[in-house]
């Protein structure tokens, strides 16, 4: 009987002395699809980073004698060139390899960025109130209602794309929607105990935003922005294949898919293989932020 | 009805704000940035005198928000402009002072001729993503915790993961090039929208599968689930009359959000399929610096995102009485 009675409190002690950020974690790891995801993710970025360095083929040189050859699997394939060559002679294997470490590059760099711009203007408008927060959020709103993509298009097209400017732009085009779930958490824990309890001892109006609040709130939100790595690598192929993501010679998913699709009745693996290859990353990050948003949902109703 | 009233008042005032501010950002950064209008009207060749007086002819020099309330004046009249590229009778104008400015082809006809192509494309996207999200999501939220809660999982995860231009390729290439099954590249009728349409599902179903199995399993867990277990409902009723409609709203509000993303998605797949609707025509105009053309498309586009958010929000207060706007 005293161990029934006992239990209940052990686990409300664990619960109180782990962060949400690390109860969400454990919840993550539980998960089956999130195990799968990292282990797919950790061998595709492996090889990402590791094969190119290995291997004495270089993405960009050209080999007229070596045009579309096909993949390995099929008739006249050899493996020294796994997926083939393309229209040029460049191994579509390296070339995907080396379009996925600059498609992982880029989109870190976009999330960080949206999320630490998103954050702050959420944060802030949540915080303060009144008009500051109207202004920002009717801004929010604006910025919301252009499709991003139509946004990152004008601005490209209308400027010079380079990869700085491709980050700037995805990052631009996507901070709203960080700033809204920051406003509205904010929203909330403003009137909780220890923020009230805190401005009675005089803590100043930044003070309560950064080191209080901000540490409290921000990590679900920075976990769950796993899912926007995906969504921003699919962004920066769409701008490669529209043509104004960054330039070639640099292999990027979209100029290797653009090239690709001039030859896709004759030569169909140069569009389809980098892209399936774009899909799998995808998809591993995609099982991992699944299993994160879970986590964060389980999290917020408080059933863990 | 005194509730209608002021809520469409107020939610069309702020609409308009909206717009404003979207069309003078635009207007703004196009005017900002390096390349002249005036230059890609009269092409490579016009001497610099030439350019400068065609420039202050159609306003170009003034300042930004000058030239912003005289098309705003316009576009009140009715007037969104002449594109700088298309003429009349479609196909592109080539640069040159000779051809009469009347050539051109307006906006608004452009924008005319290439909206019903696309509703048509979006009404059709909207059945297939309805089709595809609604039985996963439901079985999966329904189900919490089991096998068809898994396959909506895993099935969403998928659909996420295929960019959404790469499965344009891959369909075209299979169904219609290699297959002959639905034709696809250009428009002659319907059954050109077919794939695009599929393109478009395939990239929306998967949140509106996980909004579904997320906001019916959490009314599931509500108090007023069990009592009309106990009032003796059957599940069929309690599920079309309580849960459905508690769950809905969530996936209405999805609905108003992702109305940006439709138009995104319509984009890129337009530009694929070669389909000659509104968003192949933003992509031709960006792509060509058709500044009026971006500027008409960027009021519309907003102002279709606006008005419905508006119904959605209207419609998710009539569903549900809790909610105030």
């Amino acid at each position: 009987m005293a161990a029934s009675i006992d239990e209940p409190a052990a686990i409300a002690a664990t619960a109180v002395a782990a962060t949400p950020g690390r109860r969400m974690w454990l919840a993550t790891w539980s998960q089956t699809e999130f195990k799968i995801g990292l282990v797919l993710f950790l061998l595709l970025v492996g090889t990402a980073f590791i094969y190119p360095l290995l291997s004495d083929i270089d993405p960009t040189k050209l080999s007229v004698r070596e045009r579309f050859l096909p993949p390995v699997f099929l008739e006249g394939g050899t493996w020294a060139h796994p997926l083939g060559t393309d229209q040029l002679g460049r191994d579509l294997f390296v070339r995907s390899l080396v379009g996925l470490q600059n498609a992982l590059m880029i989109s870190v760099a976009v999330v960080v960025l949206m999320f630490a711009f998103g954050a702050t203007v959420g944060l802030v408008a949540g915080y303060r109130g009144g008009w500051i927060d109207t202004i920002l959020m009717r801004l929010t709103d604006a910025q919301l209602s252009i499709p991003l993509i139509i946004l990152a298009i004008i601005i490209l097209t209308v400027s010079r794309p380079t990869p700085f400017s491709v980050i700037v732009v995805l990052a631009l085009a996507g901070w709203p929607v960080y700033a809204r779930v920051t406003r509205s958490v904010t929203l909330a824990e403003r009137r909780r105990e220890y923020v009230r309890g805190a401005k009675i001892l005089g803590a100043s109006d930044s003070r309560i935003m950064w080191l209080l609040i901000a540490p409290n709130i921000l990590p679900p939100i920075a976990f769950v922005a796993v899912l926007d790595i995906a969504r921003m690598m699919i962004f920066e192929a769409i701008l490669g294949f529209i043509g104004i993501g960054i330039q070639p010679p640099t292999p990027t998913f979209g100029t290797i898919i653009a090239d690709g699709r001039k030859y896709l009745i004759n030569a169909w693996w140069i569009a389809t293989m980098p892209g399936g290859f774009l899909f799998l990353t995808l998809l591993s990050v995609n099982l991992m932020g699944a299993a994160l948003e879970r986590a964060r949902n389980r999290l917020l109703r408080g059933t863990i | 009805m005194g509730f209608a009233l002021t809520f469409f008042a107020r939610r069309l005032g702020q609409g308009v704000l909206i717009v404003l501010l979207v069309s003078f950002t635009i207007f703004a950064l196009l005017r900002v940035v390096p390349g002249d209008p005036a230059r890609i009207i009269l092409g490579p060749m016009a001497t610099d005198e030439v350019l400068e007086q065609t420039a202050r002819d159609m306003g170009l020099r003034d300042p930004i928000p000058l030239q912003y309330m005289r098309y705003l004046g316009q576009v009140a009249k009715g007037d969104f402009g002449t594109s700088f590229i298309k003429a009349k009778g479609g196909g592109s104008m080539g640069g040159g002072r000779d051809e009469a400015r009347g050539e051109r082809a307006r906006v608004l006809d452009l924008v005319a001729e290439t909206l019903p192509l696309t509703l048509q494309l979006a009404g059709l996207a909207l059945v297939f993503t309805a089709l595809i999200a609604l039985p996963l999501g439901i079985a999966g939220g329904l189900m919490a915790g089991r096998w068809p809660d898994k396959l909506a999982l895993y099935a969403s995860s998928i659909f996420v993961s295929l960019p959404n231009f790469w499965l344009a390729i891959v369909l075209a290439l299979v169904v219609t090039a290699k297959l002959g099954w639905i034709p696809s590249i250009g428009y002659q009728n319907i059954a050109y929208a077919i794939l695009p349409a599929f393109v478009i599902a395939i990239e929306m179903s998967p949140l509106f599968i996980r909004s579904l199995s997320v906001s019916i399993a959490d009314t599931m867990r509500h108090p007023f689930v069990e009592l009309a277990q106990v009032r003796g409902l059957s599940p069929r009723r309690i599920f079309s009359h309580h849960v459905l409609r508690n769950a809905a709203v969530p996936v209405l509000n999805l609905f108003g959000v992702q109305i940006g993303a439709l138009l995104g998605g319509v984009l890129v797949v337009e530009y694929i399929f070669d389909y000659p609707g509104f968003g192949l025509l933003t992509v031709q105009a960006v792509l060509q610096r058709d500044f009026p053309v971006i500027q008409g498309i960027a009021i519309i586009s907003t102002s279709i995102f606006v008005v419905i958010n508006i119904l959605v929000d209207f419609v998710s207060a009539q569903i549900d009485p809790r909610i105030e706007y």
